[in-house]
C-alpha cells in the first residue's frame, strides 16, 4: 500500500483492512497515531486493530472496523440503568466501563433545587430503578475513562412513550455522527410529531412528542419545573397511527445501519421521507426491511 | 453491538410494546405479520467429516452450527426388554389434533440418540442446554421413526450424535434456531449403505456416493418421505399469536409454547398428501414474568400520602391498564388449541417452515 498516495485528513481512510500486527510501513518519516504499535528498536510502524489506515499529515493511525464507544465530555448519551448502589447508579452506555450517575447529578423533584438528603439516599429507586433508560450528558471522565453523566436539564431524565433501538457505536460506516442536532423531532405523515434522539454512543429512543404543559419560567428557576413527573414511567396515550410512525423510523434506521450509512438527523429525515414517498407511492404503509430498506437507503445516498 | 442483554427493559419499554403487540393486527417492532418469519441463511452440507451437518444464521445475528455423527454400536442387552426409552407425553392433543402413531413395536431405543448443546458463556449443565437438549431429543424420539432407522440388526445399532453449537451469545430464546438447523442437518444426514445381510458383523458400502439418507428423500424410491420434526416458538399476548419472537417481543410475552410438529409418517397417505403431526408442546417460562411492575402516576404524583395497603390496592385495580405488570396466570386452553393448529394445520406456518427447509440448497 502506498501511503503517499492517500489523501490526508479524517474522512479519507483506505479501502484496505489492516489486521493487527501487520505492518504499515517501515518509513522513519511518519508518526504512530492511535491503534498503532512501534516495535522498540526499529522504525517499524504496526497495527494493533482490525480497521483502516487513516493519514492525518504525518501522522498515521488506524480507524476500527467496530469498536465500542469511547465516552467524551459533552456527549449525549442514552443509558440503561444496570445497578443501584448508595449514592449512585450505574449505567449502561455501550462503553467498556459502566458510566456514574451520581444522585448529586440529577434534578430532584420538588420545587426550588435543594441540597440532597438522606431522605432522597433512601428514595433512589423511586427516580431511577434497573432497566430504565435515561438520557444524559457526559459531565465528566474518571482516569479509567469510565464516564460520569448527569442529567441536570430538562431535556435529560428518564425515557418513556417510546421504543428502543440499538445500532452500533463507533467504526465502520455506520453508527451515530457526533453532530450539532442529537434531539429533534419528524413531522410524521399520519402520526404527529415523534421525537428522535441519537445517543452518541449508539443507543436512539423514538418516542411519541409530548407538549410539556410547563409556564415561562426564569432562567434561575428551571429547576422548578422538575416535577415528579420526570420520574413517571406511565405512558401517555399513544395512538396506532403514532405507533405505526414509530415502526417506520425504527426501520429506517435499521435500514440506513444495514446500508452502512452514518446516523444523524439529516439521514434519518431523507430516509423517512424516502418510506414515505414509497409507500404512498403504493399506497398503505410497510415498515421498511430488507429488499425496501436498500432502496431507501440508495435514495437517501443519491439525494446525499 | 447488542445491548446488554441480561438487563430487562424499563416498564414504560415494555407497556409500549405491549400494547403495540396488543393491537388487531399487531403492531410488531420490525414490522412484520404475526406469522412471519425473520429472514435468515442457511446452507447444509458444511462439515465434510460429519455424517449432516447444516448452518443457519438468522438476521439478529445469532448463528448455530449443528453437526451429526454416526457410530455402530453393539446392542447390550440383547432380547432383554428395557424399559421403553421412548418419552411419554401426556395427553396434550389440544383442539383433537392427533398426537401420531404411537404403541407399535419399536426396535430402536432413545438412548441412540444423543443431543449435546454448547452455548457460549453456559455451563454445559445449566438448565437452558439441559432443557433444550431434553426438548430437542423429544420431539426426535417422538414419532419412533428415528430410532427405527437408527437400528441395524438384531446384534448392532447406529449411535447418532448430534452436536448443537451456538455460535452467538443467545440474543433471544435459541430454541427454533436449535430446532431448526438440527432439521436442516438431520436431513442432509447420510448413513453408509448396508452391504451385509441379517444378523452377521454389519459391513457397509465404502462408496460414499452410494450412502442413504437417514431421512429418505422424494427421489429416493423408498416407500414413504420422512421429514425430521422441527420446533416452533409461539407466543401469545392477549388474543394476538405471535410467531417467531424476537428478544423484546419474547420479554412482554403473556404465554410461550414451543410447538413440535412432524410431518405424518402413515403409509397410508400418499406423497402429497402429508398432514403435520404435533409430537410435543412444552410451556416456556417466559421471562416477561421476571420483570418488575411499574408505579402508576395515581400513586406517585404528589398526591396525598397513602398506606401501604391503599397503594397495594390502587396498584390491583390498575391491572396493568396504565403502566406495566408482569402477566400473571397460565394460558387459556383455547389460545394453546388455536396455536396448535396454526401451526399443523393445511397451509398454516408449519407447512410454510417444512417448505421453505426443503428448499435450503445442499
Amino acid at each position: 500500500m502506498d501511503i503517499d498516495d492517500l489523501p490526508s485528513g479524517h474522512t479519507n481512510a483506505s479501502s484496505t483492512v489492516i489486521t493487527p500486527g501487520e505492518t504499515v510501513t517501515d518509513d522513519p518519516q511518519w508518526m504512530r497515531g492511535h491503534g498503532t504499535f512501534a516495535p522498540t528498536d526499529s522504525t517499524l510502524i504496526c497495527s494493533t486493530l482490525a480497521g483502516t489506515l487513516q493519514k492525518t499529515n504525518k501522522l498515521l493511525s488506524i480507524v476500527p472496523l467496530r469498536a465500542r464507544y469511547t465516552p467524551e465530555i459533552g456527549d449525549l448519551v442514552i443509558g440503561r440503568i444496570v445497578e443501584v448502589q448508595s449514592r449512585k447508579w450505574k449505567v449502561d452506555v455501550a462503553a467498556p466501563l459502566l458510566a456514574h450517575l451520581p444522585l448529586s447529578s440529577i434534578n430532584l423533584p420538588g420545587g426550588i433545587q435543594r441540597k440532597r438528603t438522606s431522605v432522597d439516599e433512601l428514595n433512589i429507586r423511586s427516580y431511577f430503578s434497573e432497566g430504565e433508560l435515561i438520557v444524559a450528558e457526559v459531565q465528566s471522565l474518571f482516569q479509567s475513562g469510565a464516564a460520569s453523566l448527569h442529567t441536570r436539564s430538562l431535556k435529560y431524565g428518564k425515557l418513556r412513550n417510546g421504543y428502543f433501538l440499538a445500532v452500533s457505536g463507533v467504526g465502520g460506516g455506520s453508527g451515530v455522527v457526533r453532530a450539532r442536532r442529537q434531539i429533534f423531532s419528524i413531522q410524521t405523515a399520519r402520526g404527529g410529531e415523534v421525537d428522535v434522539i441519537l445517543g452518541v454512543n449508539g443507543y436512539i429512543w423514538l418516542a411519541k412528542h409530548v407538549d410539556e404543559k410547563r409556564e415561562e419560567v426564569g432562567l434561575n428557576r428551571l429547576e422548578e419545573t422538575a416535577s415528579s413527573a420526570m420520574y413517571s414511567s406511565q405512558n401517555d396515550e399513544i395512538g396506532v397511527e403514532t405507533r405505526q410512525e414509530i415502526a417506520r423510523i425504527a426501520g429506517c434506521v435499521r435500514a440506513l445501519i444495514e446500508g452502512a450509512v452514518k446516523v444523524e438527523e439529516e439521514t434519518v429525515r431523507r430516509a423517512y421521507d424516502a418510506a414515505v414517498e414509497l409507500d404512498d407511492f403504493e399506497g398503505g404503509l410497510e415498515i421498511p426491511a430488507q429488499q425496501r430498506g436498500r432502496n431507501i437507503v440508495q435514495v437517501v445516498l443519491n439525494s446525499g | 453491538m447488542p445491548p446488554f442483554t441480561n438487563i430487562p427493559l424499563s416498564p414504560a419499554e415494555l407497556s409500549y410494546l405491549h400494547t403495540s403487540l396488543s393491537q388487531t393486527p399487531p403492531l410488531r417492532p420490525d414490522g412484520r405479520s404475526p406469522t412471519d418469519f425473520r429472514p435468515l441463511v442457511a446452507e447444509t452440507d458444511i462439515l465434510p467429516s460429519a455424517n449432516g451437518s447444516a448452518r443457519i444464521c438468522f438476521a439478529d445475528g445469532t448463528e448455530a452450527v449443528v453437526g451429526v455423527k454416526a457410530e455402530v454400536e453393539r446392542s447390550l442387552g440383547l432380547g432383554v426388554e428395557a424399559g421403553d426409552g421412548d418419552v411419554d407425553m401426556d395427553e396434550e392433543d389440544g383442539g383433537g389434533v392427533g398426537l401420531g402413531e404411537r404403541g407399535k413395536k419399536s426396535r430402536g431405543r432413545g438412548e441412540w440418540l444423543e443431543v449435546a448443546i454448547e452455548i457460549p458463556g453456559v455451563r454445559d449443565d445449566d438448565a437452558l442446554p439441559v432443557f433444550l437438549s431434553a426438548m430437542l431429543s423429544e420431539a426426535l424420539l417422538a414419532d419412533g421413526g428415528l430410532k427405527e432407522r437408527l437400528w441395524i440388526n438384531a446384534r448392532f445399532h447406529w449411535r447418532l450424535y448430534v452436536d448443537v453449537f451456538l455460535l452467538s451469545s443467545p440474543l433471544s430464546y435459541p430454541l427454533p434456531l436449535l430446532s431448526l438447523t438440527t432439521h436442516l442437518a438431520l436431513l442432509s444426514t447420510r448413513l453408509p449403505a448396508l452391504i451385509s445381510e441379517k444378523d452377521e458383523d454389519p459391513l457397509f458400502n465404502d462408496d460414499w456416493e452410494a450412502s442413504l439418507y437417514l431421512y429418505p428423500r422424494a427421489s429416493e424410491p423408498a416407500a414413504q418421505t420422512l421429514k425430521p420434526p422441527f420446533t416452533l416458538l409461539v407466543m401469545s399476548v392477549g388474543e394476538n399469536i405471535i410467531f417467531d419472537p424476537s428478544r423484546e417481543e419474547l420479554s412482554v410475552a403473556e404465554s410461550v409454547l414451543a410447538i413440535s410438529a412432524s410431518p405424518s409418517t402413515s403409509i397410508s397417505n400418499s406423497n402429497n398428501n402429508n398432514t403435520l403431526n404435533m409430537v410435543a408442546l412444552r410451556t416456556i417460562d417466559p421471562p416477561s414474568r421476571l420483570t418488575g411492575s411499574a408505579v402508576p402516576n395515581s400513586i406517585t404524583a404528589g398526591g396525598p400520602s397513602l398506606t401501604s395497603a391503599e397503594i397495594l390496592a390502587l396498584r390491583e385495580k390498575d391491572q396493568g391498564q396504565s403502566v406495566w405488570r408482569p402477566p400473571r396466570g397460565g394460558i387459556p386452553r383455547a389460545l394453546v388449541s388455536k396455536m396448535i393448529k396454526m401451526v399443523v394445520e393445511k397451509g398454516g406456518v408449519g407447512e410454510e417452515v417444512l417448505a421453505a427447509l426443503a428448499g435450503v440448497g445442499t
